[in-house]
């Protein structure tokens, strides 16, 4: 029987790195902080709150994010929209997800 | 002040001033969106301690040194503290006994300098890698990537036992000149007997067999080192044997049973004279401690 905090600790090195390619595809329909926290849950990619703020400051630094203030409505925002550079990380991301993927099918034996 | 307030607060009290505005502004705007769904104290609590989110912000290091620079720090730290705390004690040792302080002063005053001076090479080794943890710039200069070339050279087995070959003949000449030394004297007395250079007591008290027994057992170490699979204890062993020789010569130098006063006065020498004899008595030990303990480090490490 595994222990659940082997397993947890070994899951959380396997996503590690996940969550930027989902924000990065994401965020190619503008969003918020807190509405992208509770659309990455509901999409499979579950991400503290703590991890991901700083994560959009980051990414938005690099410029991979680019962002807006919405003044418009009772509270202002911010808005984050994945940028020119950041689709195509995003594309390179992919790709490498893809042929890990297809290397795993076929150590699995399956074709 | 609410509890949302002050967890801002201790946020941004941890981050640059110019990035503080625009952080403020977006973190109260989550956590008022959050409160629509959870309470403030749900909301704060998943937000988790202030001082990690800030670090997240400021995409500092939440560890003192990393594993980039963590071998670099062992290692400098380890030669630092094999050098310098010996090299402190061990000039701390002689100033004290050539004050002529008693023998316990000697040892407490040798110790503390000894402490004391580790302390602070852990301390500030610690501090230099811990900046250059944070700073980028400089981690650049200094991380070069470890090539094949570093791995550290083996030992000739050649040159060794040249060593050992050396080292037993430097051990019997001078084992028989001790011993032959009080019929050996150029000074004679007014009977025309040679006024051995070594004082009496030591053959009273038997000390002068003591010490050529450490050395010879030095020597038979030597050779156990050569011939025998090297171990941690036959290391430690090793050491304590090698160091016995040394120290009993400093010991036997400061309380001043090394030279015969009565050769002193024969030979007319000054105290000025005796006093540089016992200084390059101690400082020969204390080089014999000094290569012993380094190469035990050496052994060790490998």
């Amino acid at each position: 029987m595994l222990e659940d905090e082997l397993v947890a600790a070994h899951l959380q090195e396997l996503r590690r790195g996940t969550v930027v390619l989902a924000c990065l595809l994401v965020l190619r329909e503008q969003n918020y902080g807190y509405a992208l926290l509770d659309l990455l849950e509901k999409r499979g990619f579950g991400v503290d709150a703590n991890t991901l703020y700083p994560l959009l400051r980051r990414l938005e630094k690099q410029g991979l994010l680019s962002s807006d203030w919405n003044t418009e409505e009772a509270r202002p925002r911010k808005f984050y929209r994945t940028s020119e550079q950041g689709l195509e990380l995003a594309a390179a991301l992919t790709r490498d997800w893809d042929q890990l993927d297809a290397a795993f099918r076929t150590l699995k034996g399956e074709q | 002040m609410s509890l949302t307030d002050r967890y801002i607060d201790a946020v941004l009290r941890r981050l640059p001033n110019k990035q503080r505005a625009e952080i403020e502004r977006e973190l109260r705007a989550s956590i008022a969106d959050a409160m629509e769904d959870q309470s403030e104290t749900e909301v704060l609590t998943e937000l988790g301690d202030p001082a990690k989110l800030a670090a997240g912000y400021a995409d500092r290091p939440l560890q003192l040194i990393g594993p980039r620079f963590y071998l670099d720090y062992t290692r400098v730290l380890s030669a630092l503290l094999a050098t310098i705390v010996p090299a402190v004690a061990a000039i701390t040792g002689l100033i004290r006994a050539l004050d002529a302080a008693p023998v316990g002063q000697i040892i407490t005053g040798t110790l503390g300098a000894a402490f004391t001076t580790a302390l602070h090479v852990v301390f500030w080794t610690t501090l230099a890698f811990a900046a250059i943890e944070r700073l980028p710039d400089l981690q650049r200069e200094l991380s070069k990537p470890w090539q094949l070339s570093d791995l550290p050279e083996p030992p000739s087995r050649k040159a060794k036992f040249a060593e050992l070959v050396a080292l037993t003949v430097v051990t019997v000449l001078t084992a028989s000149l001790i011993l032959l030394s009080p019929r050996l004297s150029w000074e004679t007395d007014a009977n025309g007997q040679p006024i051995g250079v070594l004082s009496p007591w030591l053959w009273e008290t038997g000390m002068v067999y003591v010490f050529v027994a450490v050395a010879s057992t030095g020597l038979l170490v030597a050779f156990a080192r050569y011939y025998l699979k090297w171990t941690v204890p036959l290391t430690i062993v090793a050491t304590l044997v090698d160091l016995a020789a040394p120290l009993l010569l400093i010991w036997l130098t400061v309380t001043d049973h090394v030279l015969n006063p009565a050769f002193v006065a024969a030979a007319g020498l000054s105290g000025g004279t005796v006093r540089v004899i016992n200084i390059v008595l101690i400082l020969t030990a204390i080089g014999t401690i000094l290569s012993s303990v380094i190469e035990a480090f050496k052994r060790v490490r490998r």
